[in-house]
Parts: structure tokens; C-alpha cells; sequence
């Protein structure tokens, strides 16, 4: 009997893994047999600035423009953020306030986005259009700090628990030696945790790249590269906003309808290259407990 | 243990009845045509009770989109259909019919309207998608650049607009500062500056946002109102249309039959448009 509930067990396992991995490969060849007609039909046009589908102009670079700026801004602004928040609730905050506090932040991460992006469209952009005197609050950078605080619980409370997995004797000897407080967390602490930290930005990072509502809302939806590529106080476009907005209104089949899907296939293989990208990284840690 | 067995077996017995019930017809599409569908729906779901309308919305392009994929039952557009669309749907018998009229009128923050600046020629605002003026001042008004607000380009809205004002009804917008969505979208955006221009339906005009006075060539300048609208005076106006597949039947028809009836135009004319009845 249990040799046999042993073979049932392994392969129910078995058959649960593959299908989580068919699912990956099945989208991907979606993606690509989809994004086919794109591919063949504009070729190295897709890469290029004007969008203008009434004329077969896909150019796609503003909206992996927007992508990579309004993630840059999130990461900018959660990282510092949320490393320095989980150093406080992880390593200074007493330990009973450290679960209430972290589940109160842990409440951030449950906010639909939605309910993100209502707010900033209603008062966050308002604020960011009389703070700098713009025309319209609708820009990359509203949208890349509002993306930043979506992805701060993420950053916080995995930090957190990375530090949270540093063993407590490395603490003690530490504190032996002499050292400061925030001695040991510099010296001992954060470079045993880091390649967990690390998991934590991949992470935040991955959520940003594929967030879509707030930002659709907020950040003008305008196709195009501001004049300086640094002046992030303009209206831009993300891959997400635009497929949130378009697709729905391309007919399916049509080269309008592909490119969009290509654009899919960009985002998902930025994903796939940051996972690998992580992976390697964290299979190369030296844990140093271990 | 069992109780969970029973509130699952309830769940699932509600949920075959609420499936079982009643007939739906879904109706999506364009954000104009949607107050009039979805307040005739309510009156509708009210008298005849032996079936459902579910109305969403997403623009004209999604609504021709949506009912050439069989998805939905009746489409909403405010514009005519493209080629591109009646040939990519090839099994599909696009029939439209117009139930109500409408314009399409510029718009700008009501800062701009009470500082003096009511009138516009056609002209004056191509020029001002087209990006050679930036200014108010340039037109007349305060000295504030212009905010100017674009539409999604298969919005219906942005068709009419576009083809009054540009010549083309897919014109590329170089002046264009954000790009918005369904009415609604557009008319926050507006409300939210103090120097925008869009362009919005009729039925969305309100003391915030104000509609530009056309001033036409030969000097007339032309309100919109819905008596300009009506006997055409105005410059924009256009037909709002649902479509369905071949000849409506059964509760399609019924559907369609009330929205052309008197009570049916009473709610065209409530919801700020024309009736053609």
C-alpha cells in the first residue's frame, strides 16, 4: 500500500510541476506564433518611434522607452525605501511592535491597483501638476512614483525576512567584538543578507515591469520619447498601458493585433532574462552559515 | 466538515439557478451611445422581466471588434465602420442602426471660457493639434501653453472630430500633449487643468467644461445646442448607431423596436442628444 500511495503521490508531484511548466512554454508559443505577422510584416520598423496604426507605422521604442523609465523611478525610490525600513523593523524595532508594524505594511502589497491608480488620478497627479507647475500631473514620473510605492511592501517585507534569516549568533559575536549598532548591521548583517536582498529588488522589479492599471491611468498615454530622455515630467506610454488601452480595439489577426502581442513578447522576455538573470545570481551566494 | 459540504452545495445550486434564470443580451461599445443604451436598459429590465441586458463599454472600435468576434449581442458605435473592419470579419453581417444624433464639440477648461476665449474656427484648432500654436495667447486668450488633449485613435468621438477638423478621420496629432480615452477619461482630464482643449461629445458638457462657439468661413459662429445640432447648423455632428449581426431577432429585435419607439427617443433626448424620431 504505501509503496504504491508513494508512486501516486510522486507522480501527482510530477504531473503538478510539468503542468505549471507547460503553462510557461505554452504562453511563450503563443506569444511568438501570434506576434508572427508582426515580426515578418514590420521587421526592424517595430523599432522605430512612430505609432500610427492607420498607416502600418509600429514603432514600439517610446513604449520600451516608458517601460524602462517609469521602472527605474519605482526602483529608485522603493529600494533606498524599503531597505532601510526593513533594517529598522527587522534589526532596531523590538520584536513585538515588528509583526504589527510589518502586517501593516504587508496591507500596502493587498491594495488593489486599481485603488492606486484611482488615487493618483484624483489627488497624487493634482499634486505632482501644482508641485512643479506643469500643465498636466499625467507624467512618467507620477507614474514611476506611484509604481514605487506599489512595489515598497514587496521590497520591505522580503528585506525583511532576509535579514530575519541571518542567524542570531552572528549578531552576538559582532556585538563581542565591540561594534556599534549600526556597525553590525553594516559590516555583519547586510552583506550576509544580500544576495536575498537581492532576490527582494528582482522581485519588485518584476512586479513593476508588469503593472498596468495605476499606470495606465496616470501616466498620459501619449506615444512618444520626450525631447530629453531625462525629462520625465512629460506623458509617456508603457507596454502595459498601451496593451491595456489598444487591444481591445484591434481587430483580431490584423498586423495591429500582432504587434501588440510582440510587445507582450518583449515584456515577458524581460522576465524571463531578470528570473535568469536572479537565478544565477542566487545560486552563486555565499552563505556564509551554511 | 459538513457544514462546508452544504455551503458548497448551496453555492453551486445558487449558481446553476443564476445561470438558468434568464436570458442576457450583452450590449458594449462606444462611451457616447453608452447613457442612452444603459438608461434604456434599466427602464427595459424593468417592464420586461423574462430577460437581461448587460451593458459595457470600451469604445467603438471595441464594440465592432467584440460583436465581429460573436462575443456580444449588439455593438455601440458613434462612428461609421472602417474597411479594414468589415473585411476582417468576413462572416459577419455588420447591420447599423442609427438611433439618435449627436455632435461632437471642442472643449476647454472653463478658465479659458470665462477668461473671454468662446470662439474657434476649424482652423484655429487644427492648428492647434497640428502643434503651430502652443499658446492661448496666440488665439486671443490668457497667456497660458496649451494643454491639448487627444484621443485614442479608434474612438468614434475622435473620427468625427478628426475628419471635420482635420480632413483625415486617422490624422496623426504632432500637438498633442496626452491621449485619453472614453469620454469620461477626457473630460477629467479637462476639468483638471486650467488650460486644455479636447474634444467631447455634447452630452458631456457641464460648467466645468465649457464647448467652443464655431466660428465658420464665410463668419457665422454656431452654439452648440441641440437645436443647431439638429437641423444640422452645427459643423459636427454625427449619428450614433448600434450594430448587430444580420436582421435582429427575437429580444434583439424587441430591444431595438423600444429604443425606436417615443419612449425610446425620449431617453435619446434625456440623455443630452438628438432624437431622429
Amino acid at each position: 500500500m504505501s509503496v504504491l500511495s508513494n508512486k501516486i503521490g510522486k507522480s501527482y508531484v510530477m504531473t503538478s510541476a510539468l503542468i505549471s511548466a507547460a503553462v510557461v512554454l505554452l504562453i511563450s508559443i503563443t506569444l511568438l506564433i501570434n506576434s508572427w505577422d508582426a515580426i515578418t510584416n514590420v521587421g526592424w520598423g517595430l523599432f522605430s518611434f512612430n505609432w500610427n496604426p492607420s498607416t502600418q507605422e509600429f514603432g514600439i521604442l517610446p513604449m520600451i522607452y516608458g517601460t524602462i523609465a517609469v521602472t527605474l523611478i519605482a526602483l529608485v525610490i522603493a529600494v533606498p525605501l524599503g531597505i532601510f525600513t526593513a533594517i529598522f523593523t527587522s534589526e532596531i524595532l523590538p520584536t513585538k511592535y515588528r509583526l504589527s508594524i510589518k502586517s501593516i505594511l504587508e496591507l500596502l502589497a493587498g491594495i488593489p491597483s486599481i485603488i492606486y491608480g484611482l488615487i493618483g488620478i484624483a489627488f497624487f497627479s493634482i499634486w505632482v501638476q501644482d508641485i512643479f507647475d506643469l500643465q498636466s500631473g499625467r507624467t512618467i514620473l507620477t507614474a514611476g512614483i506611484l509604481l514605487g510605492i506599489m512595489i515598497l511592501p514587496t521590497v520591505i517585507t522580503l528585506t525583511d525576512d532576509a535579514l530575519q534569516n541571518v542567524p542570531s549568533s552572528y549578531r552576538e559575536a559582532s556585538k563581542g567584538l565591540g561594534l556599534y549598532k549600526y556597525e553590525v548591521i553594516k559590516n555583519s548583517i547586510l552583506p550576509i543578507a544580500k544576495s536575498d536582498i537581492i532576490g527582494a529588488i528582482l522581485l519588485a522589479f518584476g512586479r513593476a515591469l508588469g503593472e498596468t492599471m495605476a499606470v495606465m491611468l496616470v501616466i498620459g498615454s501619449i506615444d512618444k520619447i520626450p525631447d530629453s530622455i531625462f525629462n520625465w515630467l512629460n506623458p509617456g506610454q508603457t507596454i502595459t498601458s498601451k496593451l491595456g488601452r489598444e487591444i481591445a480595439e484591434s481587430s483580431y489577426g490584423s498586423t495591429h493585433f500582432s504587434t501588440m502581442i510582440f510587445m507582450g513578447l518583449i515584456l515577458f522576455v524581460f522576465v524571463l532574462l531578470l528570473t535568469f538573470f536572479a537565478q544565477k545570481k542566487l545560486s552563486h551566494s555565499n552563505r556564509l552559515y551554511e | 466538515m459538513k457544514y462546508k459540504i452544504y455551503f458548497f452545495a448551496a453555492f453551486i445550486l445558487l449558481f446553476i439557478q443564476a445561470c438558468d434564470q434568464q436570458e442576457s443580451i450583452t450590449i458594449s461599445g462606444s462611451t457616447t451611445v453608452l447613457p442612452i443604451i444603459s438608461r434604456a436598459a434599466e427602464v427595459f429590465n424593468e417592464s420586461e422581466s423574462n430577460f437581461n441586458i448587460i451593458v459595457n463599454a470600451g469604445g467603438s472600435g471595441v464594440g465592432i471588434n467584440q460583436l465581429g468576434e460573436g462575443k456580444i449581442d449588439i455593438g455601440m458605435t458613434s462612428r461609421d465602420l472602417k474597411k479594414e473592419e468589415i473585411k476582417s470579419y468576413p462572416e459577419v453581417e455588420f447591420n447599423t442602426i442609427s438611433i439618435g444624433k449627436d455632435a461632437v464639440v471642442p472643449v476647454v477648461s472653463s478658465e479659458i471660457y470665462n477668461a473671454g476665449l468662446t470662439t474657434l474656427s476649424l482652423n484655429q484648432i487644427a492648428k492647434i493639434y497640428n502643434g503651430e500654436i502652443g499658446n492661448w495667447k496666440e488665439l486671443g486668450g490668457p497667456d497660458k501653453e496649451i494643454l491639448c488633449i487627444d484621443k485614442e485613435q479608434s474612438r468614434g468621438t475622435r473620427h468625427v472630430f478628426m475628419k471635420i477638423v482635420m480632413g483625415d478621420k486617422e490624422a496623426e496629432t504632432p500637438g498633442a500633449d496626452l491621449v485619453m480615452g472614453s469620454n469620461n477619461e477626457e473630460q477629467t482630464a479637462i476639468v483638471q487643468s486650467d488650460a486644455a482643449i479636447g474634444m467631447l461629445s455634447n452630452a458631456w458638457l457641464s460648467e466645468d467644461v465649457k464647448g467652443l462657439n464655431i466660428k465658420l468661413d464665410n463668419g457665422t459662429v454656431i452654439s452648440p445646442n441641440l437645436q443647431a445640432i439638429s437641423n444640422g447648423k452645427f459643423p459636427i455632428t454625427r449619428d450614433l448607431f448600434i450594430l448587430t449581426n444580420g436582421t435582429p431577432k427575437g429580444n434583439v429585435k424587441a430591444f431595438i423596436d423600444f429604443l425606436l419607439s417615443p419612449e425610446g427617443q425620449e431617453i435619446v433626448e434625456k440623455s443630452g442628444y438628438v432624437r431622429i424620431k
